[in-house]
């Protein structure tokens, strides 16, 4: 229990340091780990330099047709190729479906992974995989991509480190998992999340737990705080040892900085982009939150996911793509991805977009594909992953990859190198076993240019 | 829990520093020769203390580079063959010793993914060419263990400042004995307190107590390191009166420490403790004024017989018996949603009615352990019965399943459970060992063997559940019949939807993926197994779990108490005996033995009496010490010498805030308004902002049976969550709040209100400066009840308020 955390024997003046670095999302233990965490990231002597310093999760809840997205099998058999054309794309090359022209015009700056396969078709297990790196297993609760973010990476105060639009799987994943709940993503409410109910203007959101809610101004947080100050003295001689009367003093003192901080209140004031900003990337809450996640990213936060749903196409596949799902996606992401770039941000922010698996290549007898995850494909783009580069390939019918097979285990291995986190580095669970971060994986280093 | 220990990669920075090189007989850095170099005794000890054979380096399953050694050195056989026959012999070369790759990777010479090991010059270099150079001699079975031995026993006391040789000895099974203490592999679990040399060699840092934990290839020893507090001039040792056994095992232990126990806690420090640790509230301020007012010398006592008597106490363990025994409302069985709510709360409310009639403890866990879903009644009894639990559950009402023998509830999960879960969880929750590790591998720190593993789940092949069968013919007609005429009231497409009855019973043969676990090695079917317990006769349809239970609850048992006791006693002090509760193993041990052994003695004699032994720890004068430290406790982190500040359970912070505000919670279909959170069995609450609460602070998902699930450490986001959450500030502004039902009284004064909500919330009167910084306040803020709105915002944003002391 608690008072046994701070075994490690730190030191209450390193404890003090380390507490107002300015983490976010921290607990007590690991602030007086961080120290520790720290000198075993300058050893990984493999890992080099990072190129990209935050990450943007596009999740297509559900789990899309890539087959009929970015791995089109125009030429395959009846009953397995799609209703869609294959258009050429502005990489040599590299092909998309007829439904995505406006990615076809960024291909020149995005990696598509053809060859992408694991074996879980269930959506809970799927979504753990694909958003941890790591199969799911009863005995360890893997942390999402976005918790070890904000576990390894640091932030400026003030600056959630992982802000996720959407509970992914009705809050099952997207967690902390072994690495503890102060390193779960910070939410975002009012509008924008995947079931928001904003019309594009966005003015609403905030990050749960981090804003102060509507009608609570700075000024009565001010006088508040002064009131509670009168009353949260006496309390303080009696933990000299535990450290966590101080810790709790450091949390209160961050927590001010944070509510004073303006930065993410900022990011959220959409109204401060070229109505042509916030036309091009449209009106949806997707597209809302695909704009505030680039202005979060601005801000300095490391790992934002946003989501997006509809995706199990089990029936009126291509319909469905082709009049809802497609044009919104193809609108958003294609965007998110010019707008970065053209900012200057993409080289230094990773998007990936991708589902729990792919759909299968057979079409069933309601017109729809069913859950398929022995070929998926997914976006990579940003922080150094190699543009208009098309990884692997799936057989002639879509069933299995051809070339290249990665998992996500892969993916996400190289998604770290790209942060300069060794994908190897070694945590610690609660119960002292060590664990790699992405034990299975291997960095994909053709993606990487 | 964290760390505990350090990993071998930083001892090594200062272990390869030099030692004489020299040839023939090595000498060794504690001093003593080794005249022959024995590779199981010596090479291999080497390769478990520099970590080649972890899993992350050689010990994985893949090896590493073209290189792989058993796992944490279990197989002698493998490992001499990859070093003396694969590759060509190019590891290990008799004939050019300096250029046997082991060699050359190992210092550096050549690359080496683990990093440099040691150098050219140092012992182990020396140890291993010695071996080579020997032509690599092999004697089979010289370094199997019967035993180490380390010297000082138990414990070892020395000043800050002061340093101590220790020597291990090592029995091999042909009886020779040899001092091993270089290969060791030594753990210091409170670094802070004492540290180690990798040569055994122990420092006093500063005054404390701290675990220490000796490896030497799969065999562990501990003993207790403990640094007393220098003794000032002219000091006394206070004579304490204990006022049990308790007090006597802390008090012998504090005093080989120098260290005194804080005063005795004052009546408002110890009200507010008690109240919730037992029942996770706030007293209020009438309980507060009466207990202040009660002058009789036996109040405390009385107080706590109170207590442990309310249904909210039971409530509370109920809670605590869901986490422990993983009620997990997801995993339930169908239909999902709020029928999977209802079952959970039927799982809570049986333990709640159980420890509301303080049933022993023994037949608690046998009603979990040999559960059926039949209770033994006749197939129309039971459909009787289950429709009369339907019916209650409509209105809320979970009396007839909690009236039940038995918690057929706990085997009952949506997907078929492997029958290593089933043990895996029995180990957790009953025994407070982990055995997952064992799964895989020998755990290098503890004892279980894969083949204990096996053995043990091999008690749990024939639990049935959910198959579309029933345990005889006579059911499967009777319920049959009932699940023909509920599904065909609603389309195919909704079968999933409809409530069928299903029967939990013990099947005659292992079912579905639950065949029966082999040995590793020989592959030998085995026998059913208690851990650490004996073998058990399986028979066609056979409920072995009868056995198991008799086995686990006899005086004997070196876990069933002992597991319980440090439960409770973690419970009520912040911190267990053996911490983390659930992690009773070789490499972990107690920090006060006798004081363990005391209390599960007395809790066998009293035939597992909760509540007697909840009262003998409650009315201890060691719980109730004040948490103010004195100038001698005041670094003490697990001698109990002080009442330790510590954070409360999530379920708890809910009820807590609300206690303080004056408010209530409300729970939609899950329960009835104004339950408190610690009533509610669901791990799903549909309330989105319970649920957000009780995630921040850190209530676990219960999807594993470790203790570890629940996070019990502070996190910024819940100091975030107490100063901006819509939903608390929302219950500021609630009419029925606590002072704005007082304000309805326009004649009562400010002071008065103020004295009633700072009471409410802290448990004892304000002092006078902080009675003026409420003045001062009052003067800025003309609306009362903004004014009060703030104050009831300040107190539940202060440390004293959010954390137990």
């Amino acid at each position: 229990m608690f008072t046994k955390r701070d075994c490690e024997g730190f030191h209450r003046r390193d404890f003090m340091q380390i507490g107002s670095a300015g983490f976010i999302g921290l607990s007590l233990a690991s602030m007086l780990r961080s120290e520790a965490t720290a000198a075993s990231r300058t050893t990984a002597a493999d890992v080099k330099g990072p190129k990209a310093k935050s990450v943007i999760l596009v999740w297509l809840s559900g789990g899309p047709a890539t087959i009929d997205m970015w791995d089109n099998k125009p030429e395959a058999p009846e009953g397995i190729r799609g209703e869609f054309k294959s258009i050429n794309t502005k990489a040599a090359g590299m092909q998309v479906s007829e439904c995505l022209p406006k990615m076809a015009s960024v291909g020149d700056k995005i990696s598509l992974v053809r060859s992408l396969a694991h074996t879980i078709p269930s959506h809970g297990p799927g979504t753990v995989f694909m958003t941890t790196g790591n199969k799911p297993s009863a005995a360890l609760q893997y942390p999402s991509m976005g918790s070890v973010c904000a576990k390894m990476l640091s932030v400026e105060k003030g600056v959630p480190p992982y802000v996720s639009f959407s509970e992914l799987r009705n809050g099952s994943a997207g967690l902390a998992g072994y690495l503890g709940t102060g390193y779960n993503p910070f939410g975002v409410e009012g509008g924008g999340g995947g079931k928001g109910d904003a019309k594009g203007g966005g003015t609403n959101m905030r990050v749960r737990g981090i804003t102060l809610p509507p009608g609570f101004s700075l000024e009565e947080l001010e006088t508040r705080d002064k009131l509670l100050s009168g009353f949260d003295q006496g309390f303080k001689e009696l933990d000299n040892n535990g450290n966590l009367v101080d810790g709790l003093d450091s949390f209160h003192k961050q927590a001010l900085d944070i509510l004073r901080s303006d930065k993410t209140k900022k990011a959220f004031n959409l109204a401060a982009e070229k109505e042509t900003t916030r036309e091009a990337y449209g009106t949806t809450p997707f597209a809302t939150s695909a704009l505030a996640a680039r202005r979060l990213v601005e801000a300095g936060v490391r790992f934002v996911t946003i989501s997006t749903g509809g995706w199990d196409t089990h029936g009126q596949n291509f319909t469905n793509l082709k009049t809802k799902l497609l044009p919104q996606l193809d609108q958003t992401l294609s965007t998110l991805i010019r707008d970065l770039d053209e900012r200057g941000m993409l080289d230094s922010t990773i998007v990936m977009c991708a589902g729990e698996f792919g759909r299968t290549p057979k079409i069933n007898k309601n017109v729809g594909r069913d859950h398929w995850a022995r070929s998926m494909a997914c976006v990579l783009a940003g922080g150094g992953i190699k543009r208009g580069y098309v990884h692997g390939s799936t057989d002639a019918s879509g069933m299995a990859p051809a070339t290249e097979p990665v998992t996500p285990d892969d993916v996400s291995s190289t998604i770290f190198q790209q942060l300069g986190i060794d994908p190897h580095t070694e945590m610690q669970t609660p119960t002292g076993r060590p664990v790699q971060l992405f034990r299975e994986g291997r960095v994909i280093e053709k993606l990487v240019g | 829990m964290m760390a505990r220990f350090f990993t071998p990669a930083v001892l090594l920075i200062a272990w390869g520093f030099a030692s004489p090189a020299a040839f023939g007989a090595v000498t060794l850095p504690t001093g003593g020769k080794i005249q022959q170099v024995d590779f199981e005794r010596h090479l291999m000890g080497l390769f478990s203390k520099a970590g080649c054979n972890n899993g992350s380096c050689h010990g994985s399953f893949q090896g590493k580079n073209g290189f792989r050694l058993s796992l944490f050195g279990l197989d002698p056989d493998k490992d001499f063959a990859a070093l003396t026959r694969d590759i060509q012999g190019r590891r290990a070369d008799p004939i050019d010793p300096d250029n046997s790759l082991l060699l050359l990777k190992a210092t550096g010479a050549m690359k080496h993914d683990g990093g440099i090991k040691f150098s050219r010059d140092s012992w182990q270099y020396a140890v291993m060419r010695e071996w080579i150079k020997d032509g690599m001699p092999r004697r089979k079975g010289a370094g199997e263990i019967k035993g180490i031995e380390v010297s000082p026993k138990d414990m070892l006391s020395l000043k800050a400042g002061q340093k101590a040789q220790i020597k291990v000895t090592a029995t091999f099974t042909d009886e020779s004995k040899e001092d091993i203490t270089p290969f060791c592999d030594f753990r210091m679990q409170d670094d802070a307190v004492a540290r180690v040399t990798p040569f055994g060699e122990i420092s006093g840092i500063r005054p404390g107590d701290s675990g220490f934990v000796v490896l030497y290839r799969g065999q562990v020893a501990s003993l207790r390191i403990l640094v007393p507090t220098p003794m000032k001039p002219g000091f006394k040792y206070p004579k304490i009166e204990a006022v049990n056994y308790v007090d006597k095992e802390v008090f012998a232990k504090l005093k080989m420490l120098n260290v005194v126990p804080s005063d005795l806690a004052g009546d408002t420090e110890f009200l507010r403790r008690v109240t919730i640790d037992t029942t996770g509230s706030l007293p209020t301020p009438d309980e507060i004024r009466q207990f202040l007012a009660d002058q009789s010398p036996d109040k405390r006592t009385r107080k706590i017989d109170d207590l442990l008597k309310t249904s909210r106490h039971a409530a509370l363990w109920a809670t605590k018996f869901s986490d422990i025994t993983g009620n997990n409302t997801l995993a339930l069985e169908q239909p999902q949603g709020a029928a999977q709510n209802l079952k959970s709360q039927m799982w809570h409310d049986w333990f709640r009615s159980r420890v509301e009639q303080n049933m022993p403890y023994d037949e608690i866990v046998r009603g979990v352990m040999t559960a059926t879903s039949r209770d033994g009644k006749t197939p129309e009894e039971w459909l009787a019965h289950v429709k009369k639990i339907e019916e209650e559950g409509k209105k809320f009402d979970t009396s007839e399943y909690a009236g039940r023998k038995t918690l057929d509830m706990f085997w009952r999960r949506q997907a078929q459970v492997p029958s290593i879960e089933w043990s895996e969880k029995t180990a957790a929750a009953f025994l407070g060992v982990r055995l997952e590790c064992a799964q895989c591998h020998k755990h290098p720190t503890d004892r279980w063997t894969q083949a204990d593993y096996r053995a043990f789940a091999n008690l749990f092949t024939n639990i049935n559940f959910a198959a579309n069968q029933f345990s005889s013919p006579d059911v499967k007609k009777v319920i049959d019949a009932e699940n023909a005429e509920r599904t065909s009231k609603v389309d195919a497409k909704n079968k999933n939807q409809v409530m069928v009855i299903r029967e939990m019973f013990i099947a005659p043969e292992p079912r579905g993926k639950n065949v029966l676990l082999t040995h590793p090695e020989t592959n030998a079917p085995l026998k059913p197994k208690a851990i650490a317990g004996p073998e058990f006769t399986p028979a066609k349809g056979k409920d072995l779990r009868g056995e198991l239970f008799e086995w686990m609850r006899s005086p004997e048992n070196p876990f069933f108490a002992r597991s319980f006791v440090n439960r409770v006693w973690g419970h009520y002090f912040g911190a267990g005996i053996v911490d983390p509760v659930d992690d009773f193993s070789q490499a972990n041990p107690p920090t006060n033995t006798r004081l363990l052994d005391a209390l599960a003695k007395d809790f066998i004699e009293s035939k597992y009496d909760i509540r007697r032994l909840e009262r003998t720890i409650l009315m201890s004068r060691t719980y109730q010490n004040s948490s103010t430290p004195n100038d001698t406790n005041r670094l003490d982190k697990n001698n109990y010498a002080r009442s330790y500040v510590r954070p409360m359970l999530a379920e708890v912070v809910v009820d807590v805030v609300n206690d303080a505000i004056g408010t209530t919670e409300t729970f939609g279909n899950d329960a009835p308004a104004g339950k408190r959170m610690i009533e509610i069995g669901a791990s799903r609450i549909n309330n989105a902002n319970v649920a957000y609460a009780l995630r921040i602070f850190g209530r676990p998902p219960r999807t594993t049976a470790c203790d570890c699930e629940r996070a019990m450490e502070p996190a910024l986001p819940q100091t975030l969550f107490r100063m901006t959450d819509p939903a608390l500030l929302q219950k500021m502004k609630s009419p029925a709040n606590r002072f704005n039902l007082l304000l309805k009284d326009r004649k009562r004064s400010d002071e008065a209100i103020f004295e009633e909500v700072f009471l409410a919330a802290m448990s004892r009167f304000p002092t006078p400066r902080e009675l003026d910084t409420f003045y001062q306040h009052r003067l800025t803020n003309t609306d009362r009840a903004e004014a009060f709105a703030d104050v009831v915002w300040a107190l539940i944003n202060t440390r004293e308020f959010i954390l137990n002391h």
